[in-house]
Parts: C-alpha cells; sequence; structure tokens
C-alpha cells in the first residue's frame, strides 16, 4: 500500500511539472498586432491641415514615415523635440496625422512648438487612424513603397529610434 | 435656487438619454447584438476590458464601426474577422480556442486525488 502512495505521489507531481511545463510553452496572449506587412486604407479623401487635398499615391512611394499626433496628447509632445529632430538632424521627411484634433487647435500646437511635419494630414473624425489600425496616438508608421514596415504604438525616441528604425535608413 | 432647478432638469433628463439615441439606426434586437458583439471584444488601448466598458476614444469608435457593420447586414463571424485581421486574436474576449476547461478542472482533480490519498493512508494506517 505504501508503495501505492508513494507511486502515486510521484505520478501526481511528475503530471504537475509536466503541466507547468506545458504552460510555458505556451505563447502568451499577444497584445494588439500591428498593422506591418499591410498598406494603407484606400478610398478615403485626405485634407491638410491647410486644406489641401492629397492624392493617395504621394503616401505609397518611396520611404514615408507617418505619424499619428495631436495637440491634446501629452506623449505626442514628448516626442515633438525628437520628430523636430529626425526632420533637421537627419534630414527625414515626416508626413503627420493630426487625429481627432480640432483645426485651430492642431495649427496653433504646431506653432508654439514648430513643425517636424512636412505636412499633416487632419483626420478630424479619426476613421483614417482607425482603419489604418492606429489605437491612439502618438504611433509611428515607416511605409516602403505603399507597405508598412513598422509600425510604433506609442513614444519614439533616440533609443526607439536606433534599435528599430534606423536600420531602414 | 433657478441653478439648482437648472442642475436637477439637466440630472433627471440624462435618464431618458439611452444608448438607443447615440445609434439611431439600429432596432432594438440590433441594439442587442451591438452590445453583444461590443462585451465580447477587447479595447484595443486597454491592457484589460471591452470596449462596451471603455471610454477610450478606439473603443466609440469600434462601437460605432461594428455598428455600422451590423446595418450592412454583417454577421457576428464577419465581425469578428474584420476586428482580428486588424488587431489579431488579442481584440477577442471570447475566443473559442482559447477556452480550455481542463484549466478549471486541473485544481478540483488534484484535490480529489489529494483527498483519495491521504484518507486511503490515515484508512490504511489506523487498520
Amino acid at each position: 500500500m505504501k508503495k501505492t502512495i508513494v507511486v502515486l505521489t510521484a505520478a501526481l507531481l511528475v503530471a504537475l511539472v509536466w503541466f507547468f511545463a506545458l504552460s510555458l510553452n505556451t505563447p502568451k496572449i499577444s497584445n494588439v498586432k500591428t498593422q506591418e506587412g499591410k498598406s494603407l486604407p484606400s478610398g478615403f479623401e485626405l485634407i491638410k491641415l491647410n486644406g489641401e487635398k492629397i492624392e493617395e499615391t504621394e503616401l505609397n512611394e518611396g520611404m514615408v514615415l507617418l505619424n499619428v499626433w495631436a495637440s491634446w496628447c501629452i506623449t505626442c509632445l514628448v516626442e515633438h523635440r525628437f520628430l523636430k529632430e529626425l526632420s533637421n538632424t537627419y534630414n527625414i521627411d515626416v508626413i503627420g496625422i493630426n487625429y481627432k484634433d480640432k483645426l485651430g487647435d492642431a495649427i496653433k500646437y504646431l506653432d508654439k512648438n514648430g513643425d517636424p511635419y512636412i505636412y499633416s494630414i487632419h483626420d478630424y473624425d479619426g476613421k483614417y487612424a482607425l482603419k489604418l489600425g492606429v489605437t491612439g496616438a502618438p504611433e509611428t508608421f515607416l511605409l516602403i513603397d505603399g507597405e508598412i514596415v513598422k509600425h510604433r504604438v506609442g513614444e519614439v525616441n533616440q533609443q526607439v529610434w536606433d534599435e528599430e528604425f534606423s536600420h531602414f535608413f | 435656487m433657478k441653478n439648482l432647478a437648472i442642475f436637477f432638469s439637466i440630472f433627471f433628463l440624462g435618464f431618458f438619454i439611452s444608448a438607443e439615441q447615440l445609434y439611431p439606426g439600429l432596432d432594438e434586437q440590433q441594439l442587442k447584438r451591438l452590445n453583444y458583439l461590443s462585451d465580447n471584444i477587447r479595447c484595443p488601448k486597454c491592457s484589460y476590458g471591452n470596449i462596451s466598458s471603455s471610454n477610450a476614444p478606439i473603443s466609440k469608435d469600434l462601437k460605432e464601426e461594428i455598428a455600422q457593420m451590423i446595418l450592412a447586414n454583417k454577421t457576428n463571424d464577419e465581425i469578428y474577422d474584420t476586428m482580428t485581421e486588424r488587431y489579431g486574436d488579442y481584440i477577442l474576449l471570447n475566443d473559442p480556442e482559447k477556452r480550455n476547461p481542463l484549466i478549471f478542472l486541473a485544481p478540483l482533480i488534484v484535490l480529489i486525488i489529494s483527498i483519495s490519498v491521504v484518507t486511503i493512508y490515515t484508512i490504511k494506517k489506523s487498520k
């Protein structure tokens, strides 16, 4: 009887360890997937902050860095200095997507903090950003010939740039 | 006094503003579907919680998009597919593939085995 109990306990322990090992190998629940590998949503009438129309083809040619920002977004303000550095020092063209923002607030924000963007798309209702897979601001997309090769959710700073973006340039 | 009256008028008016008015195109059945789907879709901006309990702008947008898809006669599966295509499986709170009853049964099984082992051992020893 004693032997049976020992065997049973041992079996139970082995089963528990096996369960534990299995749970370690199970991939953890991932977060929201990025939009890498996809292309930009089409069929939208895109308007710049100054009211000019943008052709979708403009965004689908060559290397395009899209940055989602808003005047109400605190992290965007933190990121802003680095974006200016990108456009000034690295000479990289950054296109902004002004997300769920009033036109006046957006223009005032750029006047006050400087404008690192060659232009910004005014996405007042956030519908374009929604289809693009944006979950909030700031987010940054790097496109090469219309394909999203990098999608960063959150702030881009020097470290993030060096680790995730710089090798594309 | 006048201010108080205005305050209470606005306060009680709030009771009559219901979800139906937020989605005017939807009938009662479709609203129920919207609520059901919103309960099962995770807010992509938040760590936990569904889009019906979240105040994030993205949750509001997603509910609006789902309402539009309901109006366009999309099935629940088609709506879930659109969401997972954009945000991945993480977006589904009610993912059938992730359901594993063994997780909930395992402690019970261990408990039953442990009680049996201890009982048998005690009975045997007392004899």
